[in-house]
């Protein structure tokens, strides 16, 4: 009876908690999932969430201008391809990079929230996993995803479907392996710079700048200055061996006006070069977070 | 099992000392950390949470050793630290809960203890707001539910009163006082002011440029403090050094004679003031207050100092 239950006042008083205590895969994945979440602003205002999703659509526009023609134009259209997707979005990536890094991992710094995590059943190396793993997924969104819509589109986009994927179906390794390469790497140098700042603009503009100012240097250096010293330049450009790996793997030549093209190095060297980029950045912010004070 | 043992704990900044080859021992309980800024309560608290590592020396909370079986140990341990922690644009709610999962609490658990911390901490209404919008009170609350969200077995509060006013303070002992008896945990107070330890604990630790001054019970500490104040109209000196001899606790100030000890003290002091023809112009009780204790404790000869 509600007349009844009115005015009653339970006082449950404070009960312990026997349940169960997860272990630190537990923790990881948790903050895995927030900073996922955070990347696009999920659970916050709609200032949070402007950037990351704007981009995003972005990143996608290529793939669906190219499928708008091929519905309208009827008939093979390739406008855009799978092997040069990021070279029309790699602006966009580099933006994404720099407003999402520092809100993932300059935000703790600058609120001290990092005192409470690293004061809890939880690893600093955890901690630095979780965060380069959400950016790493975030940026799939922006890689990945387009790809596949690009593939799935101009698979529907054309007359012959079941010849469309016996004839593309090869091209379904190096879109998977080139965009999570690419993120793994991306993601890296943007947390391993963003982690070095509480401060958000310097971290924005760092990270703007490792990724476009070496992808110009590295441009005028491949066409003006011999190969020996253009090299390094462009191997440091995160942009160049972004374009590198993916020709190598999806197994075609750079543009002969290209930088790259100049250079004619071996596409295996910018593979090797974005795994040991990938690597060594999650070394940094390892080290980082292992020696920040809390 | 004590709660919380060190031994020569000690932790060196260049230049700076700042604990002192620590070693202390402390029953469970609701235990005041005392000393003056700087003492080492922040390092102290710091080093068992596995925040920084100590120089030399080891420590166990839980009996669990603080380094090598750290992670296993801050399942149990809540930490509130003395500064600001918070994250500005995600409700109380979102956040104490993230952090009990951080701690290994399923989903759904989290949520629930989220909701009973927050009830507990007077937060219940407006744990859906974003935390930038909280008075410096309402943060140190939210401070507090983050810390006990999991059920810990020691909560390690570094000055929990930090930035409040005087009703506020009141609010946040009062708050922790409750926790500690009401929930049966183990509470480290972290605090400068000696007001704040005798409302709330009942063990207290004195340290002083990183090294132990005293740690003992509150009860202990007031009863020595149990003693009388002896106002006389001379030297009171000659009259401290006799009663001294006579084997009483005695310190002087001017024509203030503090004295502690049993009921044969009325008598000594009475015998005294006779044979130095003194005038005894107020006799009194002490106030039992840690204050003079710790003051005692920290200057070993209060007469030279108040000279």
């Amino acid at each position: 009876m509600p007349e009844e239950a009115q005015g009653n006042i339970y006082d449950l008083g404070y009960r312990g908690y026997e349940g169960p205590r997860l272990g630190r895969g537990h923790a990881i994945f948790t903050l895995y999932k927030s900073s996922l979440r955070s990347a696009f602003g999920l659970g916050r205002g709609f200032g949070a969430k402007f950037f990351p999703m704007g981009l995003t659509v972005l990143a996608f526009f290529p793939a669906v201008i190219q499928l708008a023609i091929a519905a309208l134009a009827e008939g093979v259209v390739d406008l855009f391809e799978a092997a040069s997707y990021y070279g029309y979005t790699q602006v966009i990536l580099a933006i994404f990079c720099a407003a999402v890094a520092p809100e993932l991992v300059g935000r703790d710094q600058r609120t001290n929230t990092l005192t409470l995590y690293f004061s809890r059943a939880f690893q600093r190396l955890d901690y630095a996993a979780a965060k380069y793993a959400a950016l790493a997924t975030a940026l799939l969104a922006l890689t990945l995803a387009p790809q596949v819509l690009l593939f799935i589109g101009n698979g529907f986009a054309g007359e012959d479907l079941p010849g469309y994927i016996r004839d593309e179906w090869t091209q379904v390794a190096p879109i998977v392996v080139s965009a999570v390469l690419l993120c793994a790497y991306i993601g890296g140098i943007s947390l391993a710079i963003a982690a070095q700042t509480p401060r958000r603009a310097y971290s924005t503009v760092a990270i703007l700048a490792a990724f476009m100012v070496t992808w110009i240097i590295g441009d005028i250096l491949a066409h003006t200055v011999e190969r020996a010293i253009a090299l390094p330049f462009v191997l440091l450009a995160p942009f160049h061996v972004m374009r590198g790996f993916t020709l190598y793997l999806f197994g075609e030549d750079p543009g002969t006006n290209s930088g790259l093209a100049q250079l004619d190095v071996h596409g295996a060297i910018y593979l090797v070069t974005a795994i040991a980029f990938a690597a060594v950045t999650a070394a940094l912010l390892y080290r980082r977070y292992r020696e920040l004070a809390a | 099992m004590p709660l919380l043992e060190t031994d020569r704990l000690t932790k060196e900044y260049p230049g700076v000392t700042a604990l002192d080859a620590l070693t202390l021992s402390v029953e469970p309980g609701i235990i005041g950390l005392m000393g003056a800024n700087g003492a080492g309560k922040s390092t102290l608290i710091k080093i068992l949470l596995g925040l920084i590592p100590a120089t030399s020396g080891s420590a166990k909370l839980l009996d669990y050793d603080v380094v090598r079986e750290g992670l296993e140990l801050r399942r149990y341990v809540g930490y509130m630290p003395e500064h600001d922690c918070l994250p500005t644009d995600v409700s109380a709610t979102d956040f104490v809960s993230h952090m009990a999962q951080i701690n290994g609490l399923p989903g759904a658990a989290a949520r629930e203890r989220t909701a009973e911390v927050l009830r507990h901490v007077g937060l219940f209404e407006s744990r859906y707001r974003d935390i930038r919008g909280y008075s410096t009170g309402m943060k140190q609350r939210v401070k507090l539910a983050q810390a006990l969200v999991h059920d810990p077995r020691v909560l390690l509060l570094d000055e929990p009163t930090n930035g409040l006013d005087p009703a506020g303070r009141d609010d946040m002992l009062d708050l922790i006082r409750r926790t500690g008896r009401e929930f049966g945990i183990s509470i480290f107070l972290s605090s400068h002011l000696l007001g704040e330890i005798e409302r709330v604990c009942d063990h207290l630790v004195v340290i002083e440029a990183g090294r132990l001054l005293r740690a003992d019970s509150i009860a202990s500490f007031t009863r020595e403090t149990g003693g009388l104040t002896v106002e006389v109209d001379g030297d009171a000196d000659e009259m401290a050094k006799r009663l001294h001899a006579q084997g009483f606790e005695v310190t002087a100030d001017r024509h203030i004679l503090l004295i502690s000890g049993s009921d044969d003290v009325y008598d000594a002091i009475r015998d005294e003031a006779v044979d130095l023809g003194l005038g005894i112009i107020r006799m009194e009780h002490r106030r039992h207050q840690l204050e003079d204790l710790f003051r005692a404790a920290a200057n070993p000869e209060p007469e030279a100092t108040h000279a």
